[in-house]
């Protein structure tokens, strides 16, 4: 399947001003005031946009060109209000803007598929919320109304003020719930009917490859079986009840972990160890469990499964940070609660299509993956497996990155002798 | 030499296999006569009960219909299940693909989808059964509740699964051939542990509200020999008209749980007095800790029986051998049910006569049982095969006998 034909993209420097990003909402009222006034136009033209598609079996031009110039300004003031770009955007939706949309030029339209838009765009919709917040979608009954975007909007805007600089993890997550949104309402507004895709590596291009002590690596193909998909919940049940009498133990272990690196400057090596067992079965869990990965995990966290964290070796930590780790890691928490959300949404809804088709989209599996990714990098931030703060955005495919196994890296503070 | 000499070594083997399995038969025999013994009094003569003395023709015509169509249904339901996990025993193996949980995680996983298995080739006959209780004003539960009722206890039912295969699978890749002599006593301890903490795996209960309900059952029990038991209600009215009882632990953890449907103002007092003394009776003829000696009983050979039999797919050590296993334990569950019957409702007449004993009431246990069997629909006499595959109480008709037959031996 070749390129989406509704494109973020991104050209910011990821510079803030610190005075523009502090009064950014007020800067934006006017263009809000404006894009009200516009979507009143905008709905009706895409009133006129569907009979004429369902007749004609493609948009008409004209129409298509002012609904994709209606998409492009809420692109850019959603971009503009979420810190996501710096400049003021015009009022015109004209392109040019650090975040961008490239729409293609109409194209014929299954008239079955534009009859049905608005239920077809309810599953994409729920995305939408997860991700934009219960202002954009469908998401009002989840405790999240912010969205991810929210959550991470929240942590920007204070990195952006102080630092007049937008971190490019928080920047990419915004940019990847747009170009979400961007292609939700495009598919909405029948500019396109190729529906949005959630995969977080199609959406932004560029992404940089990392080398995180705590990432992921995804080695799973797609398939899975309807019979362990329809049972998933109970099959799931007793992995549950082990993490949880493994969590408490995991707990108790990290407070004693935190004493030790607060004097030693690094964690025990079995406690390393054992906390990072947990992480990565606890990840292996819930991929399970949100039919993220198809087969049924092991009790122990060993590697080797086809959603798999790569743990790096203990490392000497900053002991200011060990001291106040769990004020730290509040921000994290907040994106992983939004991260949770969209996580809970790709499971229900790739469980249906998983047992329709027998297979998970990879859109799904991906956002998935990536939501796990940052919750469990969060989760060993907590426990002090590492001191790198958790990477909000999405990153280059997984395969790619190399990473060396943790059995075969000796350990770079063990005693010599 | 060597050849008379291994003839000779083979004749020993089998001498002492065969003078092993008469020793282990000998004990089980010896065992099961101890669980087997009563204090109903063996020459308690149990007169003949006319139905019709107590339920009218229409009523008797009703619960016939309604219980045989349950007992057919039944049929068809263990029918089912057996041709289910002969397939999945076949070809269950194949599933071991879906699993990256090593031996015994793979292991659990073909537990649990075998039973998942199970689950669904029952669900029609599940929602007939409600469909059919409903019709009878037995049940009022809702047919998509039952199921997602069913599915979601599924949970419950896989975590004992997973444990039991752990026991098994962990044993064998220690033990190989003899792990089933190992499990057993582990099986056992585990059903110990759970009789013992029965009382707090019950969900929905709380104390009555009740007055008379504690201050009879103190009564009793104290008549009974066992006083300080613990009494409960649990709420079951949202599934169910049918009333109920049961007791659970022992020792510090004994209770009587009453279903509160049993409370609800269709007894009188004097009638719950016989319930509770039935349950008392239970718990004081130690009937929970027979059970369990029953259940290690069957357990021994049952565990021998599928370490033999799965030794063809290479030892419950290895996952491909669960399906197997699966198949024989669930077929001798269903072929030993007439059998487990008969134990029950020897322990089910010792606590009806234990309970006449407490409450020297026969009037009020001879209404209680009509009752009983006009809430639930239950035939008071049902045909012989009914009996013998489905009845783990004494048949109505058999319980009032026995009030009959105390009375009768209470005035000589």
């Amino acid at each position: 399947m070749g390129e989406h034909p509704v494109r973020l993209i991104v050209a910011d420097d990821l510079r803030r001003g610190h005075g523009s990003s502090f009064f950014r909402m007020w800067f934006a009222l006017p263009l809000v005031l404006w894009l009200a006034i516009w979507s009143v136009v905008a709905f009706l033209v895409a009133l006129a946009n569907w009979l004429l598609t369902l007749v004609l079996g493609r948009s008409p031009a004209p129409l298509h060109a002012f609904l994709s110039r209606y998409v492009r300004f809420t692109t850019h003031i959603y971009a503009y209000m979420n810190l996501a770009a710096e400049p003021l955007p015009n009022f015109d939706g004209k392109p040019g803007y650090p975040i961008d949309l490239e729409i293609d030029p109409p194209a014929p339209q299954r008239r079955l598929s534009v009859l049905l838009r608005i239920v077809l765009a309810l599953p994409a919709l729920l995305i939408a919320g997860a991700l934009l917040g219960s202002n954009f979608a469908l998401s009002s009954t989840t405790f999240n109304e912010g969205g991810l975007i929210g959550a991470v909007v929240l942590l920007g805007w204070f990195v952006a003020v102080l630092l007049g600089r937008m971190p490019h993890g928080l920047r990419d997550a915004i940019a990847y719930a747009i170009s979400y949104g961007a292609q939700t309402w495009a598919y909405l507004l029948l500019l396109t009917d190729r529906y949005p895709s959630s995969d977080p590596q199609s959406a932004l291009r560029g992404l940089p490859i990392r080398s995180d002590p705590v990432s992921m690596r995804v080695n799973d193909d797609l398939r899975r079986s309807r019979l362990t998909v329809f049972f998933r919940l109970p099959l799931c049940f007793v992995h549950l009840v082990w993490l949880t009498l493994w969590a408490i133990l995991a707990y108790v272990l990290s407070i004693l972990s935190w004493l030790v690196t607060l004097f030693e400057g690094h964690a025990p090596n079995g406690f390393h160890r054992f906390l990072a067992a947990f992480v990565r079965y606890q990840c292996q869990v819930y991929a399970y469990l949100f039919v993220i990965a198809g087969p049924f995990p092991g009790f122990t966290g060993s590697s080797g499964y086809p959603i798999d964290l790569m743990i790096a070796p203990r490392a000497r930590q900053n002991r200011w940070t060990v001291l106040v780790r769990l004020v730290l890691v509040i921000p994290a928490l907040v994106i992983t609660a939004a991260y949770v959300q969209l996580l809970l949404i790709v499971g229900v809804l790739g469980w249906f299509v998983s047992l329709i088709t027998g297979r998970m989209p990879q859109g799904l599996r991906n956002a998935g993956a990536l939501a796990l990714r940052y919750s469990a990098q969060t989760t060993a931030y907590l426990f002090l497996l590492t001191d790198v703060y958790p990477y909000a955005g999405p990153t280059a495919e997984a395969q790619q990155t190399e990473v060396v196994p943790e059995l075969v890296v000796p350990d770079p503070i063990a005693p010599i002798a | 030499m060597s050849v008379s000499g291994d003839a000779h070594r083979g004749a020993l083997q089998r001498t002492m296999l065969t003078g092993g399995l008469l020793a282990a038969a000998a004990l089980w025999l010896f065992c099961a006569h101890l669980l087997w013994r009563s204090s109903v009094p063996a020459n308690l003569h149990l007169p003949h009960v006319d139905p019709r003395t107590f339920f009218s023709r229409a009523f008797l015509h009703r619960s016939f219909t309604y219980e045989r169509f349950l007992d057919l249904e039944g049929l068809f339901a263990s029918v089912t299940l057996l041709v289910v996990l002969v397939l999945y025993a076949r070809h269950g193996q194949r599933l071991m693909s879906e699993s990256a949980a090593g031996r015994i995680g793979t292991g659990m996983m073909l537990g649990m989808l075998g039973f998942a298995v199970v689950w669904l080739a029952q669900v029609p006959f599940g929602l007939l059964e409600v469909w059919w209780e409903r019709r009878h004003h037995v049940s009022h539960q809702g047919y998509v509740s039952s199921v997602f009722e069913s599915f979601f206890s599924l949970g419950g039912k896989f975590l004992f699964v997973c444990l039991a295969l752990a026991v098994a699978m962990g044993l064998a890749g220690l033990t190989r051939r003899w792990w089933w002599a190992l499990a057993a006593p582990v099986f056992v301890g585990l059903a110990l542990l759970f009789t013992f903490l029965g009382v707090y795996l019950i969900p929905g209960t709380h104390a009555p509200s009740d007055a008379y309900v504690r201050t009879d059952e103190r009564t009793l029990a104290r008549i009974e020999g066992i006083p300080h038991t613990k009494v409960v209600v649990q709420d079951v009215h949202r599934f169910t008209t049918a009333p109920n009882a049961e007791s659970v632990g022992f020792g510090p953890t004994r209770a009587l749980i009453l279903w509160d449907t049993l409370l609800d103002g269709r007894f009188d007092r004097r009638e719950v007095d016989v319930v509770m003394a039935h349950e008392l009776g239970h718990i004081s003829h130690r009937h929970q800790l027979k059970r369990v000696g029953w259940l290690a009983l069957f357990l021994i050979p049952l565990a021998a029986l599928i370490a033999l039999v799965t030794r063809r797919r290479g030892g419950m050590a290895r996952p491909e051998a669960v399906p197997l296993a699966l198949l024989v334990f669930v077929a001798a569950g269903v072929f030993a049910a007439p059998l487990q019957n008969i134990v029950s409702r020897r322990e089910e007449a010792e606590a009806d006569y234990s309970a006449l004993r407490a409450t020297r009431d026969p009037q009020a246990a001879r209404d209680l049982f009509v009752k009983l069997a006009r809430t639930s629909m239950a035939d008071p006499n049902p045909p012989s095969w009914s009996y013998v595959l489905y009845a783990d109480h004494p048949t109505i008709v058999q319980r009032i006998a026995m009030v009959d037959a105390w009375q009768a031996l209470q005035s000589q």
